[in-house]
């Protein structure tokens, strides 16, 4: 009876296990995993040269890993949190984005071109034409188009899946480097590093419908993410060391939150409360609650953070 | 039907199918871009380098850049010619953006002439660059360059890489100027969506904010130098950026080299 009440125990807190927040470390060569019920490194998995994007396979089964160094995508099983196989990805891989079908959509930053890869068999699926050095990558919740910036080329590619069309090309602001999705997948953002402003763009025209200064000369902003009412957008600073909350509407700036230095990767919990920072020069991920908008915890991690993203 | 209206029916269809054909090619802008100076010297691989990736972005945008020596009915004029030469270029186009990549003389900085741009740095700037890094390295000799081969940073091994495949060569100051020039040009016209050369020499002086693979905002003073962080070389290995940290603000490009035009205090 104690038995089959401690096994049942067991398997309750298994079921309930914290989620973990998992960070490429660009120089360290290796990726931190971190418990968010400790906000603790729990285990650090050494990967290849140059990690730098990362995200998750739609079953949350698999966690995926650019090594730009390598050319090459390495897949880690995030329940034994072991590298269990990697695969070529064309050259440079810098940032990628998962597909609800499962497969990724990577920039090669040294080439003019996305690449469409199958995780699970490696195979490449298909190339697409964008701008010189594209760097990030975003799909809509809904699988139906893609947006590539090309960061040389100063443009947003929004790209039509499966045909794999660009259906516009976008100018904004000098070297556009993140971008993401609303969730009903109609309106798209994006951050322009040299220009430091952030650009709302209508997805059925093509067109950009707002745009915002950050107001500060060394805001180098770099992922932008929506929150999960829609109601504010997270950007990373970059150099300004902290991160902006703006209202989605309007794009004003509502809270500057201060983290560590060269912040530049987000991650947001499924349930919205908890942004998760990459302070790449201080070598730590910071905690921020989003209701109190302050930073509750900071955790140390390797050389140079980069990506991050949360298995729940 | 008489022979006449089968006559006037088949000129009728190619009339509309020639008109057809040239409404499409005007759908695109064309960008007529000038160069003048020598075509064996490195201005002219970098400015090429340029043409090349702003024909990449025009493909997607609808712009079609073309770049000769020819300088007559041009959108803007790229220069590498000696200093007596560039001034009489900028006398005789006046109006159209006459980018200087070679001249490093102070004293044409000072004449402001209002069509006349620098993309290569003055001997102040790297005069004044190399000044800042003695302070901070007392021990450490340098020179002061606008570019370098081994530059890493801000996206400039991704140009350095780009250049060194199409021509085999590594990229020098003149080079990245040449290229810069082209560069910022197209930017503008994407942007402008004009090749209008007076529409173009307003935009290069007020609109400008363009980072030429340097990390930071450049643009061009009133006396048409680009402002631009500078970098320290010794022996042909790169040492580090001005303006200095500790010396100078870092982003305070101005603290580099910055003249006032001849008049003006």
């Amino acid at each position: 009876m104690k038995l089959i009440f401690a096994l049942l125990l067991l398997a309750a807190s298994a079921a309930h296990a914290a989620p973990r927040v998992f960070v490429t470390n660009e120089e360290g060569n290796d990726v931190s995993v971190i418990d968010t019920e400790q906000n603790k490194v729990i285990a650090t998995i050494p990967v290849g040269k140059r990690p730098r994007g990362i995200g998750v396979a739609p079953d949350g089964k698999e966690i995926y890993v650019a090594i730009s160094g390598d050319n090459a995508i390495a897949v880690i099983d995030p329940g034994t949190l072991k590298l269990v196989r990697s695969f070529n990805s064309g050259e440079d891989p810098e940032t990628f984005a998962v597909h609800p079908n499962g497969n990724l959509y990577i920039s090669n930053e040294e080439n003019a071109k996305a690449s469409v890869f199958n995780p699970k068999t490696g195979e490449l699926v298909a190339e697409i034409k964008v701008g010189l050095e594209p760097e990030g990558v975003a799909i809509s919740p809904d699988g139906s188009h893609a947006i590539v910036t090309s960061e040389s080329t100063n443009m947003l590619h929004l790209i039509a899946i499966p045909s794999h069309k660009t259906v516009a090309n976008i100018l904004v602001g000098a070297r556009p480097r993140a971008a993401s999705f609303s969730r009903d997948g109609k309106t798209a953002y994006a951050t322009s590093e040299i220009s430091g402003e952030v650009k709302k763009v209508d997805v059925a025209t093509g067109k950009i419908i707002g745009r915002a200064p950050l107001a500060d000369d060394k805001a180098k902003p770099k992922d932008i993410l929506p929150s999960r009412d829609g109601k504010r957008l997270f950007v990373a600073g970059g150099r300004a060391n902290r991160v902006f909350v703006l209202d989605e509407a309007s794009l004003a700036i509502q809270h500057e939150i201060p983290v560590g230095n060269r912040v530049w990767g987000l991650a947001l919990n499924a349930a919205g409360t908890r942004l998760y920072t990459t302070d790449g020069a201080s070598a730590q991920v910071s905690v921020i609650d989003t209701v109190a908008n302050k930073v509750v915890a900071t955790v140390p991690v390797g050389k140079m953070p980069w990506g991050i993203a949360i298995v729940e | 039907m008489t022979p006449t209206h089968f006559v006037c029916r088949w000129l009728k269809l190619l009339v509309t199918l020639a008109t057809l054909g040239t409404a499409t090619v005007q759908a695109e802008l064309l960008v007529p871009i000038g160069y003048a100076g020598d075509p064996a010297a490195s201005g002219w691989l970098g400015a090429q380098q340029g043409h090349r990736e702003a024909q990449i972005q025009g493909d997607f945008l609808g712009q079609r850049y073309t770049l000769t020596p020819r300088l007559s009915e041009v959108s803007a004029i790229v220069a590498a010619v000696p200093p007596a030469a560039l001034q009489a270029l900028a006398r005789a186009h006046p109006g159209v953006a006459v980018l200087n990549i070679t001249v490093t003389d102070d004293a044409i900085r000072t004449a402001c002439q209002p069509n006349l741009l620098h993309v290569i740095p003055s001997q102040k700037m790297l005069a004044d660059a190399r000044a800042q890094w003695q302070k901070a390295h007392p021990d450490s000799p340098a020179e002061a360059k606008a570019w370098h081969p081994a530059f890493e940073k801000y996206a400039a091994s991704q140009l350095n890489k780009r250049y060194t495949e199409a021509t085999g060569k590594p990229m020098d100051d003149v080079a990245w100027a040449g290229w810069a020039a082209v560069k910022m040009v197209s930017d503008l016209v994407a942007r402008e969506q004009t090749a209008d050369p007076a529409a173009l020499l307003q935009a290069l002086r007020l609109k400008l904010a363009f980072d030429g693979q340097k990390g930071s905002d450049l643009s061009f003073r009133d006396n048409g130098q680009l402002r631009q962080p500078l970098l320290l070389v010794d022996k042909g290995k790169l040492l580090g950026e001005a303006p200095v940290r500790g010396v100078a603000a870092v982003e305070d490009l101005d603290s580099l080299g910055l003249v006032p035009c001849a008049g003006q205090p």
